[in-house]
């Protein structure tokens, strides 16, 4: 795994985006989130807003930013449930932070170490949601890892297609 | 200073938000008395508004997804794919025509069934006013069985209202938006619904499971649910009107934390997965048209004749019970009625001693000679006159039925006589 140096990392060049990248995209992630699973039904093992929040994360190599944008992606997603407002945007944060944090350390343009990277911070995720929820809240959450693990493959698949996408959105000099 | 927070600026940025939304969820959650957590059924005005601004941001995208997917829908099943629809047309005609002599019987057995649910009270299980929406979206959580509808406030729609397909039902309204509406489903951890099973008449809770499947929980084991058996709703939760079709019993299992307990897995009638079209119940209040409401009133115009006819009966019967002799005194209680009078106004006479007795005769001996019977019989009923009995006896045939009384004594044939021990007289 080709590590770098934080300073030197921080002297690479931050990715850019037209701002409307940065509304559309992560609507696009939760519309698409909300309505396909009318369209897949319970093979829906996937988590959109998660993928979109660790790319711009990883992208941006910012740990606010991916902070920030994990905390309102997993809010909104909260906010479509009927389940506490919270719970998906503590496991977003972290994980945006995280993802953020580990950017500024490696070579996130390996294809590989971001397919490893998303279904790690998609597992985490998932065990995050199920420890606030059970943990901490004590609310009656029923939990099965193989979903975890699925949704977490599932991520990785769509991170093999959505990330080269994204890419060629970036403003270049 | 202001190295410490330049140094961990990220972190203490991460602190914050993870602390507001912590502080967050403590305000949502309550714990109940046995230390579970609950969240309330209600949410408070900040959290709607959170939700409503998501529900804002999202359901105009959604809303364009669901209209282009029909669109497309409409052109292809109308102007695309249209092969053999000649074909098709003919024979649908020829169903048509089957049909409507099929509906032409049904009906008369379907305006019947209306008239007697209203009559005994029971229209609130069979029409209700529907509201029709489309399902446009879902929570997107796969832990979350909860989706949008089409229709918000502007058409009327209020929590807790039941949503149903043809098929079966399908959840309730859990929050209602502007212009679209949360539906929670039957199947997700956080539903409840009363059922019962058609055959056996047991009752439980039907909620879903971590798989997303219904099941009826709450049910002390019993070997006499089968699979296959039909579940309706019990309609003791103010919430889903009774009788509906709610799935079938697939499966029985031991609850996992209660011995004596089972839980009642259920496949749904209605296509929870697959959703398009739902109906929302927006009111229990019979609804009957113009004919319907028509046919009630016939009912009840049949009703109401018979009763007076009834009553014209006892009316006649009272006025003729009246020019009787009377028996019943209304001024009188009960054990002082002249039927229970012992000092009888008209003492019995006692017939003279016969000049040449018979079988006939008081106190002779029924079984004496056959001649000698023949040869009275034509003095006999002259001599049972005589024996006068006791008048009450005679006086109590039923009231409502005097002339028919007197007019079967009068055809009676009279060689068709009593013994002597059962007298008759015309009064």
């Amino acid at each position: 795994m080709p590590l770098l140096g934080a300073d030197l990392r921080r002297d690479l060049e931050i990715r850019r985006y037209p701002i409307l990248v940065y509304g559309l995209v992560p609507l696009a992630a939760l519309v698409l989130q909300a309505w396909l699973p009318r369209v897949l039904g319970q093979f829906a093992w996937f988590d959109l807003p998660l993928v979109v929040t660790v790319y711009f994360a990883l992208c941006r190599r910012s740990p606010i930013q991916g902070t920030l944008t994990g905390a309102a992606m997993g809010l909104f997603e909260d906010a479509l449930t009927q389940h506490p407002i919270g719970v998906n945007g503590i496991a977003k944060t972290i994980a945006g932070f995280l993802a953020a944090s580990v950017g500024v350390r490696i070579d996130v343009e390996n294809h590989t170490i971001r397919l490893v990277l998303i279904f790690l911070l998609s597992l985490m995720s998932s065990g995050l949601v199920m420890f606030v929820s059970r943990f901490m809240l004590g609310l009656d959450y029923q939990w099965r890892w193989y979903t975890a693990l699925f949704a977490a493959l599932g991520n990785s698949v769509i991170a093999l297609v959505l990330f080269p996408m994204l890419d060629r959105l970036q403003i270049r000099d | 200073m202001d190295s410490f927070f330049d140094r961990y600026r990220n972190l203490l940025v991460l602190l914050a938000l993870l602390l507001a939304q912590i502080i967050g969820l403590a305000m949502q959650v309550r714990r109940t008395s046995e230390g579970r957590g609950t969240l309330d059924q209600s949410d408070s005005a900040g959290v709607r508004l959170i939700r409503l601004w998501a529900e804002g941001l999202v359901s105009p995208p959604e809303r364009l997804i669901h209209a282009v997917k029909l669109g497309s829908q409409h052109a292809w099943e109308n102007y695309l794919d249209l092969r053999n629809v000649r074909q098709q047309n003919a024979d649908l005609e020829k169903t048509v025509d089957r049909l409507r002599l099929e509906q032409a019987s049904l009906l008369e057995d379907a305006k019947q069934g209306q008239r007697l649910q209203a009559l005994v009270g029971f229209q609130q299980k069979y029409i209700y006013t529907t509201v029709a929406a489309q399902a446009i979206g879902s929570s997107g959580s796969e832990q979350s069985h909860v989706f949008t509808i089409d229709k918000g406030e502007d058409y009327k729609l209020a929590p807790d209202m039941a949503v149903i397909t043809p098929d079966g039902i399908v959840g309730k309204i859990r929050e209602v938006f502007p212009s679209t509406s949360q539906v929670l489903a039957i199947n997700d951890q956080s539903s409840g619904a009363g059922v019962i099973l058609q055959t056996t008449r047991i009752r439980g809770i039907l909620r879903g499971n971590a798989n997303g499947r219904p099941q009826i929980i709450d049910i002390l084991a019993d070997n006499r649910i089968q699979k296959g058996e039909v579940v309706l709703t019990a309609g003791g939760d103010q919430i889903f009107p009774r009788g509906l079709p709610v799935g079938v019993v697939d499966k029985v299992i031991q609850d996992p934390e209660r011995d004596s307990f089972i839980d009642v897995l259920i496949t749904p009638a209605a296509h929870l997965d697959r959703l398009d079209e739902v109906l929302v119940i927006t009111s229990t209040q019979p609804r009957f048209n113009q004919q319907q409401q028509q046919d009630v009133a016939t009912s009840e115009a049949e009703k109401g004749a018979e009763a007076a006819q009834i009553k014209e009966q006892q009316k006649a019967s009272q006025i003729m019970a009246e020019r009787l002799p009377g028996l019943i005194d209304p001024s009188l209680p009960a054990d002082q009625q002249p039927l229970h009078d012992t000092s009888n106004p008209n003492p019995v006479a006692h017939p003279p001693q016969a000049l040449h007795p018979d079988r006939f005769s008081p106190g002779a001996d029924p079984n004496s000679g056959a001649a000698s019977a023949e040869s009275a019989a034509p003095d006999a009923p002259d001599r049972t006159t005589a024996a006068e009995p006791d008048s009450a006896v005679t006086q109590q045939k039923p009231a409502g039925k005097p002339a028919q009384a007197n007019h079967n004594q009068k055809t009676k044939p009279k060689t068709a006589q009593p013994p002597p021990t059962s007298p008759r007289r015309n009064p």
